[in-house]
């Protein structure tokens, strides 16, 4: 038998498939591979496992635990924005990290890359396409951890007459007090999208996604222990993982913006340079 | 190839490109000396005693190379860089906000009533406002205050200090992006004293003290450098200067002005040795000595102090010495403390008395 | 034999008539790659006349792969010149949308079925349109996979993954087909299958490019031969014309054998006897040459045939000679 297939008007021509469908294929993709749903579970358990924590321990009690985890009692509307300081560590830099070594290494490694290079997806929307699902991953790992401690927050802890204290003291109500941790949560996003260029990067030169995620949560450890060496200190500025601190700065009032600002320029260097070291590679890489 | 050559350079590009964007990013830009009229330093520091440089807000940095002995207590004045968010109503109101990686301390003074707020134990301290001055921190001779107001901590520095230095106004430069003028005080020969200079920079439009350096002998980089990394003048949110506990905090009174530093219930009161640079603060166990960091003698929790320092023994009987790059205390075997920014001999001599 | 390898030419022959037509489906000049020091394909010219299906041998290691991967992009020679379908250079990926290819065994994603694995990848094809399902479909039916398809990838067999590979490849109505090992661990229901694809493909015009190390598989299914050896062209042209040139043997029956045997010989060429007849080797003498020689001694010629060499004979004989 013969397939018909119709390749009328501008299929008949064109060179590349048309973009939104390429990106909805790549979103179905990377949204069922199992693994993204399995960081995605994991993601979701840390403010419930916060929220228990609290729940169980009972109240306010000075010196117990880390400090910011002892904020959350009492005072749910600060587990999200714990949640995704604790996740910011080393979970979420993990879906991120995986989801770029499996956007082209993990290709690689199954040989599907080929298919999409020979098909042919074009090679700068290859990465487009990449950094979409890269993109894609870090909005939602970073919404899964937000959505369920905020709803943990509030169910499980409650709020303290359902406002949010801050640090410096104050209260916030509910409407500030959600445009707060939707700020951390896009501030997160952006850390992480600067840890996703790096893996998308990464992932550029090497077929074994393992590497990928190695190298990431490996440099991401040694950023931490060089940003603890005082003889370090100049390294400080260019470290990554040097900014991960100032999202707690959306506990404090008057909301200091200089952390998240100069944290967030940070990020989008390395995101520049991921994506520039993605570019560069994906022009010539075989397959 | 010699387009792999020019993609090999390509990628050389990024990553200078980026490494250098990192860089400039976050790195202070360096400031010119700005041109500004000459001044003397009478009318300098006179202009500075009848500023009135309004409200104001900024950033607070403490650059501290002390040398203290690590405190458990008090990781805050280890060696290291620290800062504090700093309102002024310039009415006497203010607010200033020291945070800490998972915490803050919150101090607000409404004009009538200071409050102090620690979100370790989300416990409220509040106490009249005008009980007693701010808290004086006497390891910077005159006694300045990073925390509260630092326009009045450091006028009545300089006041004091000019009976025993040289004054001089030793050009200008920028400070948190003002230009400033820069008041260099140095001890006069006859002083024994650990320091070498202090440098107070004073805002040229407003006169307020934006920067204070402290520089010790021996060494080219500041012992301790508080000042602005960023000012701005102009009317403050007036909610700022008001605090409301929170809902679930303690809330207590005050023993003393914001509970520290103040003289303690049934202590004798310390008393002085010298006057200028080679002042010598002599206390007595358990009496709290005017917050001296690193001091023995701290409220009930403190840790065990005993251990730190070096012993020694004199005239006076025994004890134990403890340095600093700009201060130095002794702490006898019969309670009694003296400290100051002297060397040992002159802390002996003070015990002697 | 006294061709040179890799210069044998083949002139079409007239009943192939899509031969007739100019442009070659693809065209490879003085193609060489080297990785490192070691030199994968080396100097290599060649072409697939358009329609026809090209069966690539070699043994392992021989440069197969590498030569598909650079007619395709995959891989970037170091020197010369690929042409794909009319595109060269920078534009050889424009043809890429006309060309299916099943290149060092099939890649697709465990965790999904085979059928969602192909509507990814109808999702990348640009000549499709509209709903991906009806050609995904199709292209499962062909390769007899239709009763799987919602199955994990994970649990396909060798085979299965094979056909899927294939069906990938002819998801879109293509102009050049590349099967690199397409019968890899088919059963034979399965090679017959491949067979009967390639015969399709074939009869709809389409240019195929099939490599193989099975040599009765190209024989079956192939109009052209290129035999490529350490990464060298050793020959390449149409099939039968390089197995009559190569290997064709006049096996003579006649009732006086020794008479026949000396008449040829003295005509100059070096026959044998062999079972009771008389094999004359190509060479010097052309068959009527032979009959004539035969007739002038006087000898009955019962029965004169050209046996047809088989592509073993002349494959062994191409890389013993070059080793």
């Amino acid at each position: 038998m013969s397939t018909t297939v119709a390749t009328r008007g501008r299929a008949a021509t064109r060179t590349a498939a048309p973009l939104g469908r390429l990106l909805a294929a790549e979103l179905r993709w990377v949204l069922r591979r199992p693994r993204t749903l399995v960081v995605f579970g994991l993601l979701a358990l840390v403010p419930i496992a916060i929220a228990i924590g609290i729940a169980t321990t009972g109240g306010p009690s000075a010196g117990r635990g880390p400090g910011l985890v002892a904020q959350v009692a009492g005072n749910g509307f600060v587990l999200p924005v714990v949640a995704l300081g604790l996740s910011l560590t080393l979970l979420l830099p993990l879906a991120v990290a995986s989801a770029g070594a499996d956007a082209i290494a993990g290709e690689a490694a199954t040989g599907t890359l080929r298919g999409l290079l020979i098909a042919p997806v074009g090679r700068l929307r290859l990465v487009v396409m990449k950094a979409a699902g890269v993109v894609t991953v870090a909005v939602l790992a970073v919404l899964v951890v937000a959505v369920v401690g905020m709803i943990a927050g509030t169910v499980v802890v409650g709020g303290a007459q359902g406002t949010l204290v801050t640090l410096s003291g104050t209260t916030l109500g509910v409407g500030e007090a959600i445009g707060r941790i939707a700020l951390v949560a896009a501030w997160t996003v952006g850390q992480l999208l600067a840890i996703g260029a790096v893996a998308l990067a990464i992932s550029t030169l090497t077929e074994h996604p393992l590497v990928v995620l190695a190298c990431v949560l490996g440099g991401l450890i040694v950023f931490g222990v060089l940003s603890a060496i005082p003889s370090l200190e100049w390294l400080q500025p260019l470290l990554l993982t040097t900014g991960f601190t100032a999202g707690t700065d959306v506990l404090r009032d008057p909301l200091p913006l200089d952390g998240l600002v100069s944290s967030t320029v940070r990020a989008l260097v390395y995101v520049v340079l991921g994506l520039g070291v993605t570019l560069w590679r994906m022009r010539r890489r075989d397959a | 190839m010699s387009s792999r050559k020019r993609w090999g350079a390509g990628l050389a590009g990024i990553v200078v490109a980026g490494a250098v964007a990192v860089g400039v990013a976050v790195a202070p830009t360096a400031a010119a000396a700005p041109p500004l009229p000459p001044v003397s330093p009478e009318a300098l520091v006179a202009s500075v005693i009848t500023a009135k440089p309004g409200p104001m807000n900024g950033t607070v940095t403490v650059d501290n190379e002390l040398g203290l002995p690590a405190l458990p207590n008090a990781p805050q004045l280890g060696n290291g860089t620290q800062t504090a968010r700093v309102w002024s109503g310039g009415d006497g109101k203010g607010r200033v906000a020291l945070p800490s990686s998972d915490g803050e301390r919150t101090l607000v003074s409404d004009g009538t009533t200071r409050w102090s707020y620690d979100s370790a134990d989300r416990t409220v301290t509040k106490a009249p406002a005008n009980a007693g001055g701010p808290p004086s921190r006497p390891d910077v001779p005159g006694g300045v205050d990073p925390r509260t107001d630092p326009a009045g901590a450091a006028t009545s520095m300089i006041a004091d200090l000019r009976k025993t230095s040289t004054v001089t106004v030793d050009g200008t430069e920028e400070v948190a992006g003002r230009a400033a003028y820069q008041l260099v005080l140095t001890p006069l020969p006859t002083e024994r004293t650990l320091l070498r200079e202090v440098r107070v920079s004073v805002d040229a439009e407003k006169r307020l003290p934006l920067q204070l350096t402290v520089l010790a002998t021996g060494s080219a980089q500041p012992a301790l450098t508080i000042g602005f990394s960023d000012i701005t003048f102009g009317p403050q949110d007036p909610s700022l200067f008001t605090f409301t506990p929170p809902p679930g905090t303690t809330v207590k009174d005050a023993p003393a002005p914001d509970g520290r530093g103040g003289p303690p219930t049934g202590a004798q009161a310390p008393k002085t040795v010298g006057d200028g640079w080679d002042r010598v603060v002599v206390a007595q166990k358990p009496a709290t000595p005017p917050n001296q960091p690193g001091q023995p003698g701290r409220p009930a929790g403190a840790p065990d102090l005993s251990s730190l320092g070096t012993p020694v023994s004199g005239p006076w009987g025994q004890g134990r010495l403890i340095t600093t790059t700009v201060a130095t205390a002794i702490i006898t075997n019969d309670g009694r403390i003296a400290a100051g920014a002297v060397p040992e001999q002159v802390l002996t001599e003070a015990l002697g008395r | 034999m006294t061709a040179a390898p890799g210069t044998l030419d083949v002139v079409p022959s007239p009943e192939e008539p899509r031969t007739a037509t100019p442009a070659p489906a693809a065209r490879v000049r003085g193609l060489r790659t080297t990785f490192g020091r070691v030199v994968a394909v080396d100097g290599v010219d060649l072409e697939l006349p358009s329609g026809a299906v090209v069966g690539m041998l070699g043994p392992n290691g021989s440069g197969k792969t590498t030569l598909i991967r650079m007619l395709l992009g995959l891989t970037r020679p170091t020197a010369g010149h690929v042409e794909l379908l009319g595109r060269t250079g920078d534009d050889l990926a424009a043809a890429l949308p006309d060309v299916g290819a099943l290149v060092e065994g099939p890649g697709f994603h465990p965790f999904l079925s085979g059928r969602d694995n192909l509507l990814r990848a109808a999702a990348t094809e640009p000549r499709l349109e509209g709903d991906l399902r009806a050609p995904v479909d199709a292209a499962l039916e062909r390769v007899g996979l239709s009763d799987a398809a919602r199955r994990r990838y994970r649990g396909y067999s060798l085979g299965m993954k094979q056909r899927l590979g294939l069906a990938a490849a002819l998801l879109v109505p293509r102009r050049l087909v590349v099967l690199d090992e397409p019968t890899n661990g088919l059963d034979p229901a399965g090679t017959r299958d491949v067979r009967r694809v390639i015969a399709e493909l074939h009869d709809a015009g389409t240019t195929v490019l099939l490599s193989s190390h099975l040599l009765a598989e190209v024989e079956a299914v192939c109009t052209h031969v290129a035999v490529l050896q350490r990464g060298s062209l050793l020959v390449s042209g149409e099939l039968s014309g390089l197995l009559d040139a190569g290997a064709g043997e006049l096996v003579v029956t006649t009732d006086d054998p020794t008479t026949a045997l000396d008449a040829v010989r003295v005509a100059g060429a070096g026959p044998y006897l062999r079972d009771g007849g008389l094999v004359v080797p190509a060479g010097p003498l052309e068959p009527p040459e032979v009959v004539a020689a035969l007739v002038r001694a006087g000898v009955g010629v019962w029965e004169v045939h050209r046996r047809r060499a088989h592509l073993e004979e002349l494959f062994a004989r191409l890389t013993e000679e070059d080793a």
